[in-house]
């Protein structure tokens, strides 16, 4: 049982008292966190929420063009944001697909991405969005570029004591980009997903979700496909290539095999929508 | 055994305060707290709906908040909205249409389709499916659900 | 579900055989493994913890070897709980020992494992992931065990 709710107003606030109770966990949305309690698979002596503080909140446009996303944004305002345009219209699909309305009122970016759960919508989509994370800690700040934060299964490269605080996207280009989503029924975990961006030199960036413990991505491929973005051989390889990098569960989402055989058709469909959106 | 704290919250218009854990989530607080069962517990996991409630004007999961965090919300649950006029039109729709069979989705579905309405009167039936996609129900296979909802909407345009 | 897998060490079948007889070394080999003590002729007691995310188990394991081949065979039986007794977990392993060479054995494992309880109940399908995960640091530390120690 939780002795304690911390209702810190700033991230320093935050910070310090994890650093006097290192046993707390942090607290965001909950969607995630209170159901594993509920449910007993998780007992945290403490809680600390970060609901109240207000540097983590809120979709901002930077000098640079860049697109900040504050960690406890709700997928709500995430899937509803005019910044996630363009080229960045990916995260804003991928935001609309997490479960239902409700739990899209409660659930944020940042919790989403420390729990890393490997059929969780956010991370193909931000990978192929290349974003980048801002980790704040008790010894200060780091970014980090989101290829290097899943580590392992349900395991990302926050340190003990840091907060992931904002989630930075490049500046949004006027070019298609789509999330798709593969699940037994509406508002469950994907079976596998993927996220697909065109980029200005007739390629693109593809990763691809749930079939491992990260997004899975193959940059050498996809620059292969330059060009050749309408030829179905070209796309076969790149589809290969992700396959060999796939380490999919079986789960009674699907089995390891039949992911296996989603992925190359997957993105052969997303693929192709997206060229016809580009298109029209 | 944590100690008991008291909880205040803004429930449905009036300050109401009640003893319970610090990890205690709204539901728990709502139902055994301050005997307002209108919200159900069903799985407990924030999947099925059935402990939906406004909060701060937004339908969110009674079983996945935790009463300690909603001192300075607005939380409100049917008892507050008896008084709505959406409500009313959607309560009615509902009892008359065949749209309620055990009653234990309504209550969640009743909060879910009330923000809808807000949003859109005249909604589609498929934006009606995707706005009560977060409340599961058993008996009713969703039709008449989806009808009441519509038809409570087309009730208020007049 | 099943969990198998294959690897080699570098020592003969007796060697091995011993070795994973050995309380020492598996409690010092089997990674999270908290302790590991006989009961009796054919029956351990070992404690592991298991870390996912968030989530952590410690099971407690009573493992039974039912049949025993020396140096080429066992089957066991292991059955145990976690936090207490909020999950349980059964399983019916066999493990060969093959004879590469005097120096060199391949060592089959091959688990049914059932898991009940609040850890079965979601279908994590990413704890064989983390059965394969633990199997493979257990082979590794293993050889390395068996490469630091050579037999005179």
């Amino acid at each position: 049982m939780a002795a304690y709710l911390e209702r810190p107003k700033t991230l320093t606030e935050a910070l310090e008292i994890k650093a006097a109770r290192p046993e707390a966990l942090f607290l965001a949305g909950g969607a995630t966190l209170i159901a594993m309690k509920n449910a007993g698979l998780v007992d945290p002596e403490g809680l600390i929420a970060l609901e109240g503080i207000e540097d983590l909140r809120g979709i901002t446009q930077e000098p640079d063009g860049r697109i900040r996303i504050g960690a406890m944004t709700r997928h709500r305002e995430t899937a509803a944001s005019p910044q996630l345009t363009g080229s960045l219209a990916l995260v804003r699909e991928a935001a609309g697909k997490i479960a239902n309305p409700p739990v899209r009122n409660m659930g944020t970016m940042g919790g989403a991405l420390a729990n890393a759960d490997p059929g969780a919508d956010y991370p193909a989509a931000l990978v192929a969005a290349e974003a980048e994370l801002e980790l704040i800690g008790p010894d200060g700040s780091r970014r980090l570029p989101i290829a290097d934060f899943f580590l392992d299964w349900y395991e990302t490269a926050l340190a003990e004591g840091e907060i992931l605080a904002a989630i930075r996207l490049p500046k949004p280009e006027a070019r298609a980009s789509t999330y798709r989503k593969l699940a037994r029924v509406s508002g469950d975990y994907a079976t596998a997903s993927c996220a697909v961006a065109l980029t200005a030199d007739q390629g693109l960036r593809v990763a691809i979700g749930a079939c491992g413990p990260a997004p899975l991505r193959a940059p050498e491929a996809e620059a292969d496909l330059r060009g050749k973005l309408h030829d179905p051989a070209a796309v076969a390889a790149l589809g290969a290539a992700l396959v060999a990098l796939a380490d999919p569960v079986d789960d009674v989402r699907g089995s390891a095999a039949y992911r296996l055989r989603l992925i190359p058709r997957l993105l052969a469909s997303t693929l192709g929508t997206l060229l016809e959106r580009e298109a029209a | 055994m944590s100690a008991l704290t008291a909880i205040t919250l803004d429930l449905d218009g009036r300050r109401q305060t009640a003893l319970a854990a610090p990890d205690a989530t709204l539901l728990t607080l709502l139902r055994e707290g301050l005997g307002n069962t209108g919200p159900k517990r069903g799985c407990n996991q924030g999947v099925c709906g059935a402990c939906t409630v406004m909060i701060d004007g937004w339908p969110q999961r009674a079983c996945l908040t935790l009463a300690a965090a909603c001192a300075d919300k607005r939380v409100e649950t049917l008892e507050g909205l008896a008084e709505d006029p959406v409500m009313a039109s959607l309560a009615k729709h509902f009892a008359e249409g065949g749209a309620v069979q055990c009653g234990f989705c309504t209550t969640g579905m009743l909060i879910s389709a009330r923000k809808l309405l807000e949003e859109d009167p005249k909604p589609s039936s498929e934006r009606v499916r995707a706005a009560l996609s977060g409340n599961l129900c058993r008996c009713t296979g969703y039709r008449k659900i989806v009808e009441a909802v519509q038809a409570a909407g087309q009730g208020l345009a007049q | 579900m099943r969990i198998e897998g294959t690897f080699p060490v570098s020592a003969g079948r007796e060697r091995v055989w011993s070795m994973i007889h050995d309380c020492a070394v598996m409690a010092a080999c089997l990674p999270g493994c908290d302790s590991a003590e006989q009961l009796g002729p054919s029956s351990y007691r070992v404690v592991v913890s298991v870390k996912v995310g968030p989530i952590k188990a410690r099971f407690t394991l009573l493992v039974e070897i039912t049949a025993s081949e020396r140096p080429a065979q066992l089957q066991c039986r292991t059955r145990g709980e976690e936090g207490s007794r909020a999950s349980q977990v059964s399983a019916d392993s066999t493990l060969r020992l093959e004879e590469i060479s005097a120096d060199e054995t391949e060592l089959t494992y091959s688990s049914e494992v059932s898991v009940t309880g609040r850890l079965g109940k979601f279908g994590l399908g990413v704890m064989r992931k983390k059965a394969d995960q633990i199997a493979a640091d257990f082979a590794k530390a293993l050889q390395a065990r068996v490469l630091a120690e050579p037999v005179e």
